[in-house]
């Protein structure tokens, strides 16, 4: 009963969410200076013929009209076409304004289809090796705060966060895939192809993390009831993992929900330096090419995304702790 | 009684010394205390904030931490020496050797039923008992400690149990294993009046039952002369005498304990006047008219919202320099109702008149000019001072606020208080991080009274303080009064403290003020049933007037969200009939500018009930 009416209210305020998120990116990219149909036809072509193509797609109806027209497909689970993109593959865009192929143009939503799945992948891989790298550090340093494990929790934090991605993406391609061969780094051939660029990602979230676990292990584990727990005759792994895991579990599952999103909304550079077909590299282009259905579709995707796992998250954070309410 | 006499003891502690280890050296918290405890039976050790019970109690429990290290002496437990083996001690806690601490709110992990614990301690000490047996011991001692419906109440996280529900649980904890010994740290002391007689009624039934022998920690000499068989007394970290109460009492063998019996504050002590209403000036400072404050709360269970009626129909007036009390247990109302006094929150309903004017109804600045006329005091000497502020800055803030005066006026203002309330001029720059408690609450006295207000509303203002530092502050109140002619609201739940210094005093229960009467009269001739719980239930050394049995029913007071609809106290009043479950009394007056909210009272041509004629006799 609980969980329906908790599912519902936030389910509702996710819609709104993402109605708001489709219509500023909406606005804003009408707003904001370079014509598609200009990139879409190509510079030779003439103004009247702009125009027309312009006119035919309904881009210089007045933005409350196109955007009515965009969100009624949208509810119908119509994402639009891309204008750039044609459905047999190859990007084209560019000059051929008259080429015959070009009617036939990619489905925004066989786009994110496509390439989102391999984004999920990205994401899910590098939040395990960053719960790797981040739990013992972060729990270590936490049970002994003020010692020595919680100041190598500090500057193993500091190096990672300092690390720029670019430069690290670089550096173990070049020393993994270069040197030893051991992985591939550009493009996408199957699971392998995902696990440097994840490793770039862990490294870069488990700062976060680490930061997070020390702090609320330490505050945890200073706590009345942990402190009594030895005295009520507890064993100290029944004290740490049944009570103390559990009740710092709440406050990483909210930075790991907000790290999870990000990472599924654009985790464009390490895509872009690897390649790989992921979301993150699909926005570039898309931007790029001001390919402005395709823009919006990720757009309310990825919104959409968040929503989710925000509700996932509260979901599970009430489930360990009662007390909470959302 | 039973005879302790016949059988080994339990504990035997010899020549115990602990150190705290400084930097600057060993500093001696214990020294040479030796004693010995049987099965069944109860010693209290008493002594002053500082005397090292607790130390005493954290080492038997194997729960020092550092820098207290055990620097001599023995503990042994049936023979097995805990200082030496701690291996063994660790092993013995929890299991043969319980403790249940004065703070159950934060005792047991929030995000597990309270049942789900329960059974995980039982198994942890006790690993051959199967998980189903161990939820029946768990539900059966719950339902003993008296938890209403247990096997429902095992299903509860801890934060759905009220605050002596869950010092129950935590005696259920400590007794699952059924251990040889329970130590218990100053169990009652966060826990209302009446709860805690019920509890230490319960501890007593239960050690009986179990030839459990109890460490009874304690700071309050009556709680422990109830409480206990033998009262053991530590002073500075010495045992300085071992009696039972009546001998204790009557012929205390130590300086310490005199002195202690001495201070004690006497609830019904006729030899010393009580404080007498102002009867010159019969104009009220402030009139308080039917007020009443509701919350609301969201409830998770059924959706929606609960309405929690935090303060109703509460009437008094506050003369013009009188000491008035407000008193109640913890929820009762007192500090939502200190909110609405001093404008902090508006009333729903109800008027609160300060010198004719309506606080309730005031504009914002307006309130805050008449502010300057009445000042709050808090409870909390901790919380309620900026620790990155000087003395001299946070004395002088209310002046700036207020607009009052130039630099140097103010400065002169704050070091005049300060040598008013005691406080050095040299803290003038000190910042309030190296005050004591009591010259921290010396300290928020002296900032409510730099703006030379009129009224000063003490909320629980005293009650962080020890025995000997109350004295001191009351005996400044008195002479801060006699000087500027200030007029004291008192909120409190220590009848005792409100017994010495309050003219006229009103009860609250579950929001509402069941009784308003001068001092006299609320202690020799209570008009409300719950007065005479409240009166029954203090901790105190004198012959009772009023028996807790004769005037309490068991159970907790009904949650504010679901108030019956009749009197508020009838679910726990041994007096109640039926018109009182339908109909709430409300405040009528009893003759002798005494008020009370109560059928039993006779109204004007009625005869008096039998019930509230025959003052309860007393018992030794």
């Amino acid at each position: 009963m609980f969980i329906l009416r908790f599912l519902l209210r936030r389910l509702a305020q996710g819609a709104l969410i993402i109605f708001l998120v489709s219509a500023l990116i909406f606005t804003l990219l009408r707003v904001v200076p370079g014509d598609p149909v200009r990139l879409m036809a190509g510079g030779m072509a003439p103004e009247a013929l702009i125009e027309q193509i312009a006119t035919d797609m309904g881009l210089r109806d007045p933005i409350p009209v196109q955007f009515t027209r965009y969100m009624s497909g949208v509810v119908q689970g119509d994402l639009g076409q891309s204008f750039v993109r044609p459905a047999n593959g190859a990007a084209v865009g560019g000059a051929s304004f008259d080429d015959s192929t070009r009617s036939a143009r990619a489905e925004v939503w066989d786009l994110i289809a496509e390439t989102a799945p391999k984004t999920i992948q990205l994401a899910c891989l590098a939040m395990v090796f960053a719960l790797m790298i981040a739990i013992p550090i972060g729990v270590w340093g936490g049970l002994h705060p003020g010692g020595w494990p919680d100041r190598i929790a500090l500057y193993c934090s500091s190096v990672f966060v300092s690390l720029p991605n670019f430069w690290l993406g670089i550096m173990l391609a070049l020393l993994l895939s270069v040197k030893l061969k051991l992985l591939p780094a550009i493009g996408y051939g199957g699971f392998a192809w995902t696990i440097l660029p994840a490793l770039v990602l862990a490294i870069e979230i488990a700062p976060f993390i680490i930061r997070s676990l020390t702090v609320s292990v330490a505050q945890i584990m200073g706590q009345n009831f942990i402190d009594i727990a030895g005295v009520r005759g507890l064993s100290r792994n029944q004290i740490i993992f049944r009570h103390g895991a559990k009740n710092a579990a709440v406050p990483l599952l909210n930075l790991l929900g907000v790290q999870f999103s990000m990472l599924l909304g654009g985790v464009l550079v390490v895509e872009f330096i690897f390649d790989y077909p992921g979301l993150g590299l699909l926005t570039i282009n898309a931007v790029m090419q001001r390919d402005f259905p395709l823009i919006q579709g990720i757009a309310i995707v990825t919104a959409a995304a968040f929503v989710l796992i925000n509700i996932v998250v509260d979901l599970l954070s009430t489930l360990i702790d009662p007390r909470l309410e959302y | 009684m039973y005879d302790h006499t016949a059988m080994a003891p339990v504990l035997e502690v010899e020549g115990l010394s602990v150190g705290a280890d400084l930097p600057e050296g060993m500093k001696p918290i214990l020294q040479d205390v030796s004693f010995s405890l049987r099965p069944r039976e109860i010693l209290s050790v008493i002594g002053e904030s500082g005397a090292g019970k607790t130390v005493l109690a954290r080492t038997l429990a194997s729960w020092l931490a550092d820098p207290l290290k055990v620097t001599g002496g023995s503990a042994k437990f049936r023979g097995t020496d805990l200082i030496k083996d701690a291996a063994a001690a660790r092993k013995l806690a929890g299991r043969e050797i319980a403790y249940v601490g004065g703070n159950p709110a934060g005792a047991l992990d929030p995000t597990m039923t309270v049942g789900a614990q329960l059974v995980e301690k039982l198994r942890a000490v006790r690993p051959e008992i199967p998980a189903a047996q161990a939820k029946q011991k768990a539900i059966e001692l719950l339902d003993a400690v008296r938890i209403p419906s247990a096997a429902q109440r095992f299903h509860e996280y801890p934060f759905q149990y009220s605050g002596g529900m869950m010092q129950r649980a935590m005696i259920v904890d400590a007794l699952i294993s059924d251990p040889a010994l329970l130590i218990a740290d100053n169990i009652t002391q966060p826990l209302d009046v009446t709860v805690a007689a019920q509890i230490l009624k319960l501890m007593r039934d239960l050690t009986g039952r179990f030839d459990t022998a109890v460490l009874f920690i304690c700071s309050s000499l009556p709680v422990a002369c109830d409480a206990s068989d033998e009262v053991l007394v530590l002073n500075k970290g010495r045992v300085v005498e071992r009696q039972v109460p009546e001998q204790l009492v009557s012929a205390p063998q130590h300086g310490y304990t005199a002195q202690l019996i001495r201070e004690l504050p006497k609830l019904w002590d006729t030899a010393e006047a009580a404080p007498q209403e102002e009867r010159g000036e019969p104009r009220p400072i402030m009139s308080v008219r039917g007020v009443a404050k509701h919350y609301t709360a969201k409830n998770r269970a059924q959706g929606g919202t609960n309405v929690v009626q935090a303060v109703r129909n509460v009437e008094f007036d506050v003369f013009q320099g009188d000491n008035f009390g407000l008193v109640g247990e913890s929820g009762c109302g007192k500090s939502s109702l200190m909110r609405l006094l001093t404008g902090l929150e508006r009333p729903d309903a109800g008027t609160i008149l300060f010198e004719g004017e309506d606080i309730g109804s005031a504009r914002p600045a307006r309130i805050r000019e008449l502010r300057r006329k009445f000042q709050l005091v808090l409870q909390d000497p901790y919380g309620s001072l900026p620790p990155q502020k000087s003395i001299g800055a946070i004395l002088e803030e209310p002046l700036k606020i207020h607009r009052i005066g130039d630099r140097k006026e103010r400065r002169e203002r704050a070091r005049a208080v300060m040598s008013e309330v005691g406080l050095s001029e040299a803290l003038y720059e000190e910042l309030p991080n190296g005050l004591s408690a009591g010259q921290r609450q010396r300290l928020n006295v002296a900032r409510a009274m730099t703006l030379e207000p009129r009224l000063l509303i003490m909320d629980e203002t005293l009650s962080a303080l020890d025995q000997t530092e109350q004295h001191k502050m009351l005996d400044l109140f008195e002479r801060l009064q006699a000087q500027h002619g200030f007029t004291y609201i008192f909120i409190s739940h220590d009848l005792a403290m409100v017994r010495r210094v309050c003219s006229r005093i009103a009860v609250m229960y579950l929001g509402e003020t069941v009784e308003v009467a001068p001092n006299e009269r609320l202690f020799f001739d209570p008009g409300h049933p719950y007065s005479r719980a409240l009166l029954s239930a203090a901790p105190t050394l004198e012959p009772r007037r009023y028996l807790p049995e004769d005037c309490l029913l068991e159970g907790e007071p009904p949650s504010p969200i679901d108030l019956p609809p009749g009197c508020a106290f009838a679910s726990r009043c041994p007096h109640a009939f039926d018109r009182c479950r339908s109909e709430n009394p409300g405040l009528t007056a009893r003759g002798g500018r005494a008020l009370a909210a109560c059928f039993l009272n006779p109204r004007r041509g009625e005869d008096a009930p039998a019930v509230l004629t025959t003052p309860e006799t007393s018992h030794a």
